[in-house]
């Protein structure tokens, strides 16, 4: 165990008080299911844009966005740029017509548009696989930033066990005690906790750390770009020494030298930190740079990366929820314009802070003045998720690690705190309430939503606890980024070929919708699953199998696939909804709309009142 | 756009939603649907255009991820952490306008169809 950051915890404890306070205090703001998940359809332009965001930017994007570009320079530069771009499609496509049909779930949608309980439940079924995929990530997180925060384990507990079961229970009281109404105004709060702590490291980078972005992304580029790994003596001395020998070319002469005293001990199991020359996988005969594309991704990867990051944000049950908070079609569209400015500047400053890194935390290594709590390879990052508390810790001290720690947590905190609403509403709403016992008063209704979470919560513990257990911490360098890549694809998949030719192509049947999201979303999980047993070692390297699960992203095969099978299935179907003009006036009519305008309620109400609807 | 002629058929097509005074027929709402789904459509080919363009460019123009163009940046690098962004919000923000210029004409279509219909009913339909 390293330093324990007295100052960071303190600030973190700080962020947890006022977060559990908040939503005890609304709790009596929320009495009604439309209260508990929908904050009553009032949430305002600003503060949806701000929880959207909030709901939006998970560990992935505060922690794994500048580790990307710290570890893979231009190829880590694009999570960020997918991850706004995303929200094209969903304004262009989604917001406004999911926001008419006025409804709770994207459940209620597909029930609504297509006319029977089958679609309700297949959706329900992908809502939860999606939320699942998405909540892991996060759990996995809190493990591993409570590792390098804290470093101790309570209870005889492992420092990444205690960090997953502490967070898991407070998202999980929070929630269950605010409802969306709490978990909106966390997430407004967090939200712009995260983006301030952003903006301060990399206006500390500027001044305090006399960084200039041209100049400093000349000055990486200058040298052949490396990569750390942890290679065994066995490894290192394979094949005549070669990867010894390529650590030799990366390495400066005193770092290296510690490297052959490791081997020279002769121990075939001992382990030795090391910088071996990155490979350009997309220009093969060209060197890696940081400032040129290849380090990740070869060409069907570059495109594959791109459209699962794009498409896949459409996709998630979470955010679209979301949609349903606005008072009107308008207010969705408007919503998602301040949203892409709000995260698109988060996502400008986030590869700055990236490339801030690579040149601050070398000189302060070399100068002997880097956090002790890191661990480092010749003035590079071990693990490159480490690089914001650090970074922070060079640049501002216990302060700014502080607010950067507070932060990591504050995106925890929002991203599951919405995947829990949405996962208890799948089950709360779209099962309970419509089939088990639908004449339940109003707080049997809460109460079962309230047990959802309670439930979910324990499952995406569980799920936190289990992927080390299983090595899946081993099996990918960037874990964060892969497993919320992987909710991107489920969702991608599943919900966004639905929705799209829902809302856009009249002709669309219930049993096309089911067929494509069954191809889209079980295909995702599909090689998603044969991907992981490919890296956990469990296909062999060559023949079919060992090609199913090479593929990384699915997306550029699954989206087409569940598209065309809805077009096929609905073409030989034909069985339309009898009322399908009257869903179609409810889709993209404005008479209601226009209603509420002339009745004056469809303005922004306050948050703090109950019973809303 | 439909015509008041247009607009005086939808009424008597007998399929039409109505709240208070305001009303959509399926006529009117198929007629801003076409036109909602071609800006839409319009916008998502750019969008998808440029975006998939990022990745075509780096695959295959040199000058595009290989050539500093100010300090560090390769023009590939300046696009993706800055430009794209400027990009999204200018394509976002006129299509929100254009989106809201699109409803408020069906808005006014809506309400003369409903003044035709008054007309109707007052006639003896």
């Amino acid at each position: 165990m390293g330093n324990l950051n007295v100052i960071a915890i303190i600030m973190v404890i700080g962020l947890t008080v006022f977060t559990v306070g908040l939503a005890i205090f609304v709790r009596r703001f929320t009495r009604t299911t439309a209260d508990f998940y929908l904050a009553g359809r009032k949430v305002g332009t600003i503060a949806n844009a701000s929880a959207i965001s909030g709901d939006y930017l998970s560990a992935a994007s505060f922690l794994g966005v500048a580790a990307a570009v710290y570890a893979s320079g231009l190829d880590g530069v694009w999570y960020a740029a997918g991850f706004a771009g995303g929200f094209i499609v969903v304004v262009l496509f989604i917001a406004s017509a999911l926001r008419r049909f006025g409804e709770y779930t994207v459940a209620d949608f597909a029930y609504g548009r297509f006319g029977s309980d089958r679609i309700r439940l297949v959706t329900v079924v992908m809502v939860l696989l999606t939320s699942l995929f998405y909540m892991a990530p996060q759990m996995y997180g809190a493990g591993t930033t409570w590792t390098v925060l804290v470093g101790a384990g309570l209870f005889g507990l492992s420092p990444y066990n205690t960090g997953v079961i502490i967070v898991g229970l407070i998202i999980m009281f929070y929630v269950m005690v605010g409802g969306m109404k709490g978990t909106t105004l966390n997430q407004i709060f967090q939200f712009w906790w995260l983006w301030t702590a952003m903006f301060l490291v990399c206006v500390f980078a500027f001044f305090a750390g006399n960084f200039s972005y041209p100049k400093a992304l000349n000055e990486v580029t200058h040298e052949q770009h490396r990569d750390v790994k942890t290679a065994t003596v066995a490894e290192l001395t394979a094949d005549d020494g070669a990867m010894l020998a390529a650590a030799e070319s990366a390495m400066s002469p005193e770092a290296f030298e510690s490297v052959q005293e490791v081997v020279d001990a002769g121990d075939p199991e001992a382990t030795a930190g090391v910088l071996l020359p990155a490979k350009n996988k997309l220009h093969t005969l060209r060197e890696m740079f940081f400032n040129e594309p290849g380090h990740r991704y070869d060409a069907f990867n570059q495109f594959s990366m791109v459209l699962a990051l794009v498409l896949g944000t459409a996709g998630l049950p979470h955010i679209l929820n979301r949609y349903y908070t606005n008072p009107s079609g308008s207010a969705a569209r408007r919503s998602t314009f301040w949203v892409l400015v709000f995260i698109g500047t988060f996502y400008i400053l986030a590869p700055i802070a990236g490339l801030a890194g690579r040149q601050i935390i070398d000189n302060a290594w070399r100068a002997g003045t880097a956090p002790i709590n890191a661990a480092y390879v010749d003035g590079l990052l071990l693990k490159s998720d480490a690089i914001m508390p650090t970074l922070a810790q060079i640049l501002g001290g216990e302060w700014l690690m502080g607010a950067v720690a507070a932060g990591a947590f504050a995106a925890m905190f929002s991203t599951t705190g919405g995947l829990l609403i949405a996962a208890a509403s799948a089950i709360g709403h779209d099962v309970y309430e419509k089939y088990v016992n639908p004449d339940a008063p109003e707080l049997r209704k809460v109460f079962v939503g309230k047990a959802s979470v309670l439930f979910f919560a324990l499952v995406a513990l569980g799920i936190g606890l289990g992927i080390p257990a299983v090595g899946l911490d081993k099996a990918y360098p960037a874990l964060i980024a892969m497993m919320v890549t992987w909710a991107f694809a489920v969702g991608a998949g599943a919900f966004v070929p639905m929705l799209l030719t829902g809302i856009w192509w009249k002709q669309t049947t219930e049993r096309g919708a089911i067929a494509g999201m069954l191809v889209g979303g079980l295909g995702s999980f599909f090689f998603i699953i044969m991907n992981i047993l490919k890296q956990l070692g469990n296909l062999p390297a060559e023949g079919t199998l060992s090609f199913l699960g090479s593929l990384t992203f699915p997306t550029l095969f699954t989206f087409p696939a569940a598209l065309l099978t809805i077009i096929v299935v609905s073409k030989l179907d034909g069985q339309l909804p009898k009322n399908v003009d009257e869903i179609w006036m409810r889709i993209h009519g404005t008479a209601h709309e226009r209603h509420e305008r002339e009745m004056g309620t469809d303005k922004v109400g306050t948050m703090f009142s109950s019973g809303g609807h | 756009m439909a015509s008041s002629a247009q607009t005086t058929a939808a009424t008597v097509s007998g399929v039409q939603v109505q709240h208070g005074t305001h009303i959509d027929t399926i006529e009117s709402v198929d007629a801003v649907f076409r036109e909602q789904r071609k800006l839409s459509f319009t916008y998502g080919v750019i969008f998808f255009a440029v975006t998939l363009a990022i990745p075509a460019f780096s695959v295959w123009w040199e000058g595009w991820y290989a050539n500093p163009v100010w300090g560090g940046f390769t023009l590939n690098y300046l696009f993706v952490s800055l430009l794209y962004y400027v990009f999204l919000w200018g394509l976002s923000y006129t299509y929100i306008k254009k989106a809201d210029a699109l409803d408020e004409r069906l808005s006014h279509m809506a309400d003369e169809i409903a003044a035709a219909t008054a007309v109707n009913v007052a006639g003896g339909e």
